[in-house]
């Protein structure tokens, strides 16, 4: 009996809350804060709250073309597993208490690579469109992978080898018993913010899409539901990746309880939001060229120059 | 600054066969009618000698028995000489200006598309402004040209050779 | 796919990037360009044939339709070929207000480019801070001739409105304002690190190549080419304000951007100017409706570049013959000089850096069917009986208008 609960307690947990249908009301939420705030930024009114909602059903009810040189599967498959995976990390990620809702020894190396699954579908899926927009904006999806992932892990295992586990509820719990030594990674949560930028391939960084040069990119040929989808992975992987940089750099305030914790949580991801909003208001696109000399001569570095500030701290705190 | 005049007499003292070919119009408006067979040396005299460096336009006219060419060349102090000559109509060969001014290739392909001249060095590419379909034979710029003979089916409907 | 490593691909004519239909095929290495063709052609609506079987009057707003955004300056650069011909000579005021409408409309294209030029790069906000104050220019415009783009002001012997002195006043306001917001833009295009980046070293145009390939305008004078028609070849009102040529020896993108925000400074201090000296009295003299044969050759430093037209008039009151030259038309070789070489990414902001408007010459309208079958192609009537009975269906009809005024066009 108590097997059955707890496997339909999981149910609800993976498909309605914290799961798939709340992260799907915040994530397109979220873009409705990102798109507003964009706007009144640049002077604009900007949508109705409703709007990414209203754009989603749209797109979900619109006819879907498959071009007839793709590879069927892989064109069709790939929106799914994007969806798919970016909701899983999330189920690892403490959220508003010290505890995620599954947690094991080497989390954080698992939601990091189901982190990775969705811009490896958007290479997969532009690949396979077999149009030549798509192609290179597959490319550039690849290229610009290599480019900020190395910052990115850099920046997040820092703090994971200062706590000393490789688990993200381990890590949650070690820094709510020393909340100073947050401090220490001050620099990895800059890298990983603008790492972060890049995996969601937005300005400065969003050169696999940029649309005045290779229309969508790897989406140019996406129509109908399958786009949806893409978007609303999109979409749900700023949330997640907030969580994530709110879990690892921002673990105050967890134990709370329900109602403070989760708003507070909240309060967390939306800034982080905010400041992703903020930076592709003011700045340019990069090409890709300089996308990658920016993460490799400068991100990788700084995230390295985390990793010492770290291992030194260890080294002086005995821990 | 009576440059007009100077470059008048300039121009007549080089080519005789041009007295009372070059008029000024007003000031920096010179205008002056060339024999076909002589606009190569005009020109090439006009453009090094007389910098004259910059090819405005070239404007194609349909003269009724000949076809008219005319470049307009501008000095960088202002002045601009357009230099007029006259093909036969069944036989409207030019030369191309090309080697003095890339940019003349666009101008060519209009007159050659829109009024049939035939130009001479320039170098095969993409026609412009008509469509790749445009039936051989049309040239719309041309006074007898009426938008009916395409109804009518007049010309093949094959493409026209590029240059 | 017989090199993998040499691609092939088609930019246009329908593309996010380009604005109107024109087409580049490049040839990419990687993100490299290889090579550029450009395609033109693919808007032509026979201008100049139309021009010729039409009135000077009807002609006069007919090219003012050439360009969309630089209107003043075709009609402007006709009617003053048409002036010339016919031996008119202009009240001052007329000239002045001419010249003052031509400013106006150098600075809204100025911001207008600066917006698309952010577009291209992907700097959003730019677009949208350069669009909002260009509404203050644009609101100007409206008030001023009655329209916010084809303003219709010029006739043949004149403009078609006077300005009273309110309007000059708000003319000076928006002046401060805008020189207020160009200063801050000023700052944007020359300090502001990613959008350096973007424009440095992108779309090389060196002096030699720009003369050689015959560059015009802001294009040109980015590459140091000292060339302005409006003080080389002073027209309208231009010998009676003084005015600085703007160059840069950047020789890329960022020098464009840099002379077109710069000039835009010059076009304050020159409507200034222009208010400060507007004589007194009629703005326009009595035109004949035939004109006189004879020929004339008129240029015009639109925002874009020289903008050359040739008219000869046959005594009649249509004229012989008149043949536009667009200034883009001048740059489109230097654009796939400027392309070869660079990269992909950079390929919008530098087709945007000429400021291109593509605007041709034919009358006629081919209709291709996806079917097999023989092009169509719709004669100017036809087109327009089309369209009337197109907004007839639904419910659309001028025709009880036409009766009305009773113009005997049916």
């Amino acid at each position: 009996m108590d097997d059955v609960l707890f496997q339909l307690t999981a149910l609800f947990h993976v498909l309605v809350f914290p799961g798939f249908v709340f992260l799907v009301l915040v994530a397109l939420f979220a873009e409705w804060v990102d798109r507003m705030l964009y706007a009144r930024l640049q002077n604009r009114i900007g949508p109705p709250w409703f709007q990414p909602f209203a754009d989603f059903l749209k797109l979900v009810a619109k006819q879907e073309i498959v071009p007839e040189l793709a590879d069927k599967g892989m064109f069709k498959l790939t929106p799914l597993v994007a969806l798919a995976s970016v909701v899983t990390a999330l189920l690892y990620i403490p959220l508003w208490s010290h505890d995620a809702l599954f947690a094991f020894p080497g989390d954080v190396i698992v939601v990091m690579y189901l982190l990775t699954i969705p811009t490896v579908t958007f290479f997969l899926g532009g690949w396979y469109s077999r149009s030549m927009f798509s192609m290179i904006g597959a490319a550039r999806t690849l290229m610009q992978l290599f480019a900020y992932e190395i910052p990115l892990f850099l920046s997040i295992l820092a703090p994971a080898l200062l706590a000393n586990t490789w688990s993200l509820t381990a890590m949650s719990h070690y820094y709510a018993a020393h909340p100073a030594y947050a401090a220490f990674n001050v620099i990895g949560f800059c890298v990983a913010l603008v790492a972060l930028l890049g995996k969601l391939e937005r300005v400065p960084f969003d050169s696999p899409e940029a649309e005045t040069e290779i229309v969508a990119g790897a989406f140019t040929e996406y129509s109908g539901r399958r786009l949806a989808f893409f978007r609303l992975a999109i979409s749900i992987e700023m949330i997640v990746g907030a969580s994530l940089l709110a879990a690892v750099f921002l673990p105050f305030g967890l134990g709370l309880g329900s109602v403070a914790g989760f708003v507070l949580y909240l309060v967390k991801v939306f800034a982080i939001v905010a400041v992703l909003t903020l930076m592709r208001t003011l700045f340019a696109r990069l090409r890709i060229d300089q996308m990658i000399n920016f993460c490799w001569k400068i991100g990788a570095p700084v995230a390295f120059v985390q990793l010492l500030i770290d291992l030194i701290a260890k080294g002086a705190l005995g821990v | 600054m009576a440059d007009e005049q100077t470059l008048q007499v300039q121009l007549v003292e080089k080519f005789p066969f041009l007295h009372e070919k070059v008029r000024i119009q007003r000031v920096r408006r010179m205008y002056a009618a060339v024999p076909a067979e002589n606009i190569a040396e005009v020109f090439d005299h006009v453009v090094k000698e007389m910098k004259f460096s910059i090819l405005c336009a070239i404007t194609g006219l349909d003269q009724g028995e000949t076809l008219g060419l005319q470049y307009h060349l501008a000095r960088v102090s202002g002045e601009i000489l357009t230099l007029l000559i006259s093909v036969p109509r069944q036989q409207p060969v030019v030369r191309s200006v090309t080697p003095y001014f890339p940019a003349a290739d666009v101008y060519e392909r209009e007159v050659v598309d829109l009024l049939g001249f035939q130009v001479q060095g320039l170098v095969p590419g993409n026609r412009y402004p008509l469509p790749d379909g445009w039936p051989a034979g049309q040239y719309p710029l041309r006074k007898d040209w009426k938008a009916d003979s395409l109804k009518q089916g007049g010309g093949k409907k094959n493409e026209v050779a590029d240059g | 796919m017989a090199d993998r490593r040499r691609v092939n691909i088609p930019f246009g004519p329908q593309h996010p990037a380009l604005k109107e239909p024109e087409s580049f095929l490049l040839t990419l290495g990687g993100e490299k360009i290889l090579a550029a063709g450009v395609r033109l052609g693919y808007n032509h609506r026979g201008i100049e044939k139309a021009c010729e079987e039409r009135t000077y009057i009807q002609d006069l707003y007919l090219v003012e339709r050439v360009c969309g955004i630089c209107s003043h300056s075709h009609s402007t650069c006709f009617v003053q070929a048409v002036e010339e011909i016919a031996g008119l000579q202009i009240p001052k005021r007329a000239v002045y207000l001419r010249t003052l409408i031509a400013e106006l409309e150098r600075i809204h294209s100025h911001l207008l480019w600066l917006g698309v030029a952010g577009h291209e790069v992907g700097f959003d906000t730019l677009l949208m801070y350069t669009w909002r104050d260009r509404e203050v220019v644009m609101d100007l415009l409206a008030a001023l001739t009655g329209n916010r783009v084809n303003y219709g002001m010029n006739t043949i012997g004149g403009v078609r409105r006077d300005i009273t002195p309110e309007q000059a006043g708000q003319i000076l306001t928006a002046m401060d304002v805008l020189e207020e917001r160009t200063r801050y833009y000023i700052g944007v295009v020359t300090e502001e690190t990613t959008l350096i980046n973007r424009l440095s070293n992108v779309g090389k145009l060196s002096y030699d190549d720009a003369v050689h390939l015959g560059a015009v305008g802001p294009t040109a004078r980015a590459s140091g080419v000292d060339r302005d028609v409006r003080r080389d070849d002073p027209y309208a009102a231009y010998e009676d304000v003084s005015f600085k040529v703007i160059t840069d020896t950047h020789c890329d993108v960022y020098g464009r951007a840099v002379v077109r925000v710069l000039e835009l400074m010059e076009a304050y201090s020159i409507v200034r100017q222009l208010l400060k000296k507007l004589p007194d009295g009629p703005v326009t003299v009595k035109a004949p409706r035939k004109i006189p044969a004879g020929e004339a050759v008129g240029r015009y430093e639109a925002p874009r570049g020289e903008n050359v037209h040739y008219v000869k008039a046959n005594g009649t009151d249509k004229p012989e013959r008149v043949k536009v030259r667009a200034p883009t038309l001048a740059n489109v070789q230097v654009v796939a000089h400027m392309l070869k070489d660079g990269y992909l990414a950079d390929m919008p902001i530098v087709v945007a850096a000429i400021d291109p408007c593509f605007s041709c010459t034919d009358r006629l309208i081919a209709v291709a069917h996806a079917e097999p079958r023989p092009p169509e192609t719709l004669t100017w009537d036809e087109l327009r009986t089309y369209g009337i009975d197109w907004y007839r269906k639904r419910g659309v009809d001028f025709t009880h208008l036409n009766r009305t005024f009773g113009n005997g066009a049916t």
